[in-house]
């Protein structure tokens, strides 16, 4: 079942990505202010959302893991963690790419990409520990309790942020002010760019957290070999 | 309750008899401050600005040192397995660990505010008074934060090097406050002009803190 579940799953967002890049390089329109740069926005927009998406999984998976436990919310919240550092990086990458030609700058402290930023060293911290105290028997909560904490920082984060902001004056004025959607077809392919990002993502996990589960049973099984051995061995 | 004043006495009388938390987060504070003073230059960083800013940075890394100490000094010869077996809930173990290390903190703190006040030649005035409890804010929020995250950090490898990743991100929102508020406050406006940052720092000590509460229980305990 979960093999035709994969191919299923790998085969959609394969043609969903195809047809999305087409919408995007060929179909669409040209933004009439800035010109080609501007289609970088269907990748950019989805990009944000699987990363937001990602980060909110793993704060599930987290409360799901010290209320229920279960190796299942930890390998969740770690395929999850993965998948929203790549796409959040995506989203920063994107976000510069399009900001050189538009505002003339690489990088600039406007509300939004400090949030992105700081979301981005918050998870990047969450994957340290992973990868740090892996040998250590609590990862599992340990990585629960920074993921719930992350979580809640969020809502400060952005007020804090927002706030900041607005006091300190703006070197550049960069509010996104009309991305100029007027043509339909612009939210057409938006729509379906976030498609094909969201089938990704969705095949993304399952793979990952399909691997992750394969690792836990392959030590069950390994433990279970070597009980059986030391038993015929005392037998 | 009796268990928090318990743990508290104990952390608070070790540090009186041998005093070298504060020692050397009174020291790491100076230090900091003195290597801001050599590294930007007076004639560009000056007033009330550069001295929050300073300020605040010496309260994030004398912070983060006081939270592994606190924390650290448990780990040795199983000092934490025996604070463990207390008759005490682990929830109580985490407000008198979050109260030592905040006292460490203050009293640090106190000592970076004299030192920023001479290096960067503020006026001894009304201003510092006004300037308290922001500082006290920041401090519980980083107590807050710092002794449940270095109650996981000290069990990973290289731990001391895992605390300051974890923590900083998530001391942002309360940084900026911090130091927009202390700015406000330093630069001679009314304690109300900083409303708003004082409003986050507020929100940000009762999240943190409710949720070192509530989730201590997991970090520490059966291994």
């Amino acid at each position: 079942m979960s093999k035709r579940l994969h191919n299923l799953l790998g085969g959609a967002t394969l043609v969903s990505m195809l047809v999305a890049l087409y919408m995007v390089f060929v179909w669409v329109p040209t933004e009439a202010d800035q010109g080609i740069v501007q289609r970088i926005f269907y990748f950019h927009v989805p990009c944000a959302w699987v990363a937001f998406a990602s980060f909110g999984l793993v704060a599930i998976a987290g409360i799901f893991y010290l209320w229920l436990g279960g190796q299942i919310w930890d390998d969740l919240g770690c395929a999850a963690v993965e998948i929203g550092m790549l796409f959040c990086t995506l989203v920063l990458i994107t976000g510069s790419l399009w900001a050189k030609p538009i505002w003339g700058t690489w990088w600039t402290w406007d509300s939004r990409l400090t949030t992105t930023f700081v979301l981005w060293l918050m998870y990047g911290g969450y994957l340290m520990l992973r990868a740090m105290a892996d040998d250590t028997p609590q990862v599992a909560k340990f990585a629960a309790v920074v993921g719930i904490v992350a979580a809640l920082d969020v809502p400060v984060v952005i007020v804090s942020v927002r706030l900041w902001r607005t006091i300190h004056p703006a070197v550049l004025v960069t509010r996104q002010g009309g991305h100029g959607l007027e043509d339909p077809r612009m939210v057409v392919t938006l729509l379906v760019s976030l498609a094909a990002f969201t089938l990704l993502f969705a095949w993304l996990l399952m793979l990952r957290f399909s691997e992750l589960r394969m690792r836990a049973r392959l030590g069950t099984v390994a433990r279970e070999i070597a009980l059986a051995r030391f038993r015929a061995g005392a037998a | 309750m009796s268990g928090f004043a318990a743990v508290l006495r104990k952390d608070l009388m070790l540090e009186m008899r041998s005093g070298r938390s504060t020692m050397a987060l009174v020291s790491l504070a100076l230090l900091v401050l003195v290597v801001l003073v050599f590294a930007i230059d007076s004639s560009v960083a000056r007033g009330p600005e550069a001295a929050a800013g300073a300020l605040w940075i010496a309260l994030v890394f004398a912070g983060m040192l006081g939270a592994s100490r606190a924390v650290l000094a448990e780990m040795e010869n199983g000092c934490l397995r025996g604070l463990l077996l207390c008759p005490i809930d682990r929830a109580t173990l985490y407000a008198a660990k979050l109260a030592a290390s905040f006292s460490f903190m203050i009293v640090a703190l106190a000592a970076a505010v004299l030192f920023t006040v001479l290096f960067f030649n503020l006026e001894f005035s009304g201003a510092l008074a006004s300037l308290a409890p922001v500082l006290i804010l920041g401090a519980l929020g980083f107590s807050a934060l710092a002794t449940l995250l270095a109650a996981i950090s000290a069990r990973a490898r290289g731990g001391e090097l895992l605390l300051p990743l974890l923590i900083v991100p998530l001391f942002v929102p309360a940084l900026i406050a911090g130091v927009r508020a202390s700015t406000v406050v330093l630069s001679g406006a009314p304690f109300s002009a900083a409303r708003g940052w004082i409003g986050i720092l507020v929100a940000f000590d009762v999240l943190f803190v409710t949720a070192g509460y509530l989730l201590f229980e997991h970090v520490v305990g059966e291994e």
